[in-house]
């Protein structure tokens, strides 16, 4: 591993504090999760999610109950909310396996500390989004028969559609996210197994930890394993994101049919996914005192990802913006001036500020230092492709080819619950995360503390 | 009386469990297993030394035969079981095919790593004699942990003791259980 500091970071910004050992790192990471009592911020942070995860299971009855025609879905905009939410968390999901597993492929050291908020944000931000397709079913019930088996009816699935291609991938995802955090966090629980002091807490990490041990053999199985896993998860992220642009591409509304969709929707989760892991990092940074593993070496690299990603985004809204004019096609042209005149107007506009514009300011390496911009961009960020998501999915449906089919999309209350009820439901499973995980690889910061000493 | 099971010595830094482990292999030793809190490199080429592809080779395996699962699940949907004409396109209509196949291939080959990982780890195992010895309990934080195992031929209380000491083991402790 190149632990060189010289890509242009300060000399003040090593990837952990010099006076960090092992002995240390373990015990101030398993000591959050062993502590009888959790932090006041902890508390707060969790009633706050739990609430609005009521809200959201309020929500689900009611729309249940009635239908979605509680929801402001009509015709002609058929997908409101729901779908730019689920497009939204998906990339939100993703952004974790990017940082996760292909910044694992690039050896970069800055990932090892911030892989585990990684991988937790993004098993947290999964079941959001594969929420809001259920609930988007008129009979929520039968989602079941998206699952290709021989059912008794003999009615299959029309495996020829991207919104099948959706099922299967988000499916998969979310089954091989759990093994590959399984995987890597193994050795982390057996930490927490051998630090545990009361019975209860040692049955528990000793039954999740498996019984490892940490022998040569193990560690070169989970090593192989771990390594070959990286390798697929980041194709795979890819495959997942793309297949959501597809399920837009592959219809015929004007601003929708374009082959530009799938890696425009991947840029979008890359920046979207990396301002979530900051957020996030800086929260348990100070929260958790982890001050000496979550380095500004690690909110620098993040930064600069995510400024690599607001440039390929804005790489991807040139060409969207290029398409229609250059093609014949009047709706496509009709469309795209709505979309930026029209009544979308005000958001398309302050999304190509949020996602683009202020990212900016991510060149200057003081902005990249300082960590209460660097949340109110990442916030700033993750609003914006909020928009971004919402104009792109109820614009399009807003002006389709016949003008006398025209409408307007108008969220209800429980549209906003949902949106409210799922940000509930990603809370409090991040919470719990914190609470009860190792929220730092302890291994694999442990060979950059080796790694530094031996020098 | 319980029944010996190996000689377990704590080290302090990895070099001198790597330093004490080649050692015990030039003295004919082969039933030694040493652990650590994380990979230390040059570790497993004196333990167990050699390529071993069994996993990625089982990986390997699983992505040629989840594809096939993927695209014969479709396929059996799609032309044998109920062939519906959409559009007049063939019923095996393999580029449509081809998301299913890749998701199926990545899904069933990580299971495969996964389990195939576990498997060959031998885990889950919640007990180990290795447990009962004192100095394990940091094995999984900042020490390194070296074990001579009973079943070793040359199993030698008194020899390994000294290999141990030389290379400045901190606590040396015989496993029992």
């Amino acid at each position: 591993m190149a632990m060189s500091v010289s890509t242009g970071l300060p000399p003040d910004a090593p990837v952990i504090a010099p006076d960090l050992t092992m002995t240390s790192l373990s015990e101030q990471v398993s000591a959050r999760v062993l502590s009888e009592r959790a932090p006041l911020w902890w508390h707060i942070g969790f009633a706050v999610g739990f609430m609005l995860l009521t809200l959201l299971i309020v929500q689900m009855a009611w729309l249940f109950i009635n239908g979605i025609g509680v929801w402001g879905v009509n015709i002609p905009v058929a997908w409101g909310l729901a779908i730019s939410e689920y497009v939204w968390w998906i990339a939100l999901a993703s952004g974790g396996t990017i940082v996760s597993a292909l910044f694992f492929l690039t050896r970069s050291p800055w990932r090892s500390a911030t892989n585990r908020i990684a991988e937790s944000m993004l098993l947290s931000a999964a079941p959001c989004a594969g929420l809001m397709p259920i609930m988007h079913l008129g009979r929520p019930g039968l989602f079941y028969w998206l699952f290709p088996y021989s059912t008794v009816m003999g009615v299959w699935p029309q495996v020829r559609s991207p919104l099948w291609w959706d099922f299967i991938c988000l499916i998969c995802y979310i089954l091989m996210s759990v093994m590959y955090y399984y995987t890597g966090i193994l050795p982390d629980l057996a930490t927490v197994r051998d630090l545990a002091k009361s019975r209860s807490k040692q049955i528990l990490y000793g039954i999740l930890a498996l019984g490892w041990r940490g022998s040569v053999r193990q560690w070169q199985n989970q090593r192989v394993v771990y390594a070959i896993m990286s390798a697929i998860m980041a194709p795979m992220v890819i495959s997942v994101h793309s297949v959501v642009g597809l399920d837009f591409a592959g219809g015929l509304t004007p601003g929708w049919h374009d082959t530009q969709f799938p890696p425009y929707f991947f840029f979008g989760a890359v920046i979207s996914g990396t301002a979530l892991i900051m957020m996030l990092t800086i929260m348990v940074r100070w929260g958790y005192g982890l001050r000496d593993v979550l380095t500004e070496y690690h909110l620098n690299a993040m930064a600069k990802v995510m400024l690599v990603g607001s440039l390929l985004l804005a790489y991807a809204y040139v060409w969207e913006a290029f398409g229609p004019f250059y093609g014949s096609d009047v709706a496509e042209k009709t469309e795209f001036l709505r979309r930026m005149f029209g009544f979308t107007a005000s958001a398309f506009w302050s999304e190509k500020i949020l996602t683009v514009v202020i990212p900016q300011l991510l060149w200057l390496p003081s902005v990249r230092r300082n960590q209460p911009l660097l949340f109110l961009i990442s916030t700033g960020i993750i609003l914006g492709m909020w928009q971004e998501r919402f104009v792109f999915v109820t614009s399009s449906l807003e002006h389709n080819y016949m003008p006398s089919y025209w409408g307007h999309f108008f969220p209800t209350f429980w549209d906003w619950a949902a949106l409210a009820g799922t940000i509930g439901l990603f809370l409090t499973m991040f919470f719990l995360f914190l609470r009860f995980v190792p929220i730092v690889s302890l291994a694999e910061v442990r060979e950059i503390v080796e790694e530094k000493r031996s020098k | 009386m319980t029944e010996l099971c190996g000689i377990v010595a704590e080290f302090n830094t990895p070099e001198a469990l790597t330093h004490a482990a080649a050692q015990l292999r030039r003295s004919g030793f082969r039933a030694f297993e040493a652990y650590t809190p994380y990979p230390v490199e040059g570790l497993d080429r004196i333990i167990r030394p050699g390529r071993n592809m069994l996993l990625p080779l089982l990986m390997f395996g699983a992505a040629i035969l989840g594809a096939a699962w993927g695209y014969w699940i479709q396929y059996w949907d799609e032309a044998l079981n109920y062939p519906l004409n959409v559009g007049g396109r063939p019923h095996n209509s393999w580029p449509a095919f081809m998301v299913g196949t890749f998701e199926f291939m990545l899904l069933v080959t990580v299971a495969a790593g996964f389990f195939g990982m576990l498997a060959a780890s031998g885990l889950p195992k919640l007990y180990h004699p290795l447990f009962e010895a004192r100095s394990f309990e940091r094995a999984s934080r900042d020490r390194f942990v070296l074990c001579v195992e009973r079943a070793d031929p040359r199993f030698d209380t008194d020899a390994i003791r000294r290999v141990f000491e030389e290379h400045g083991a901190q606590r040396i402790e015989e496993v029992r259980a």
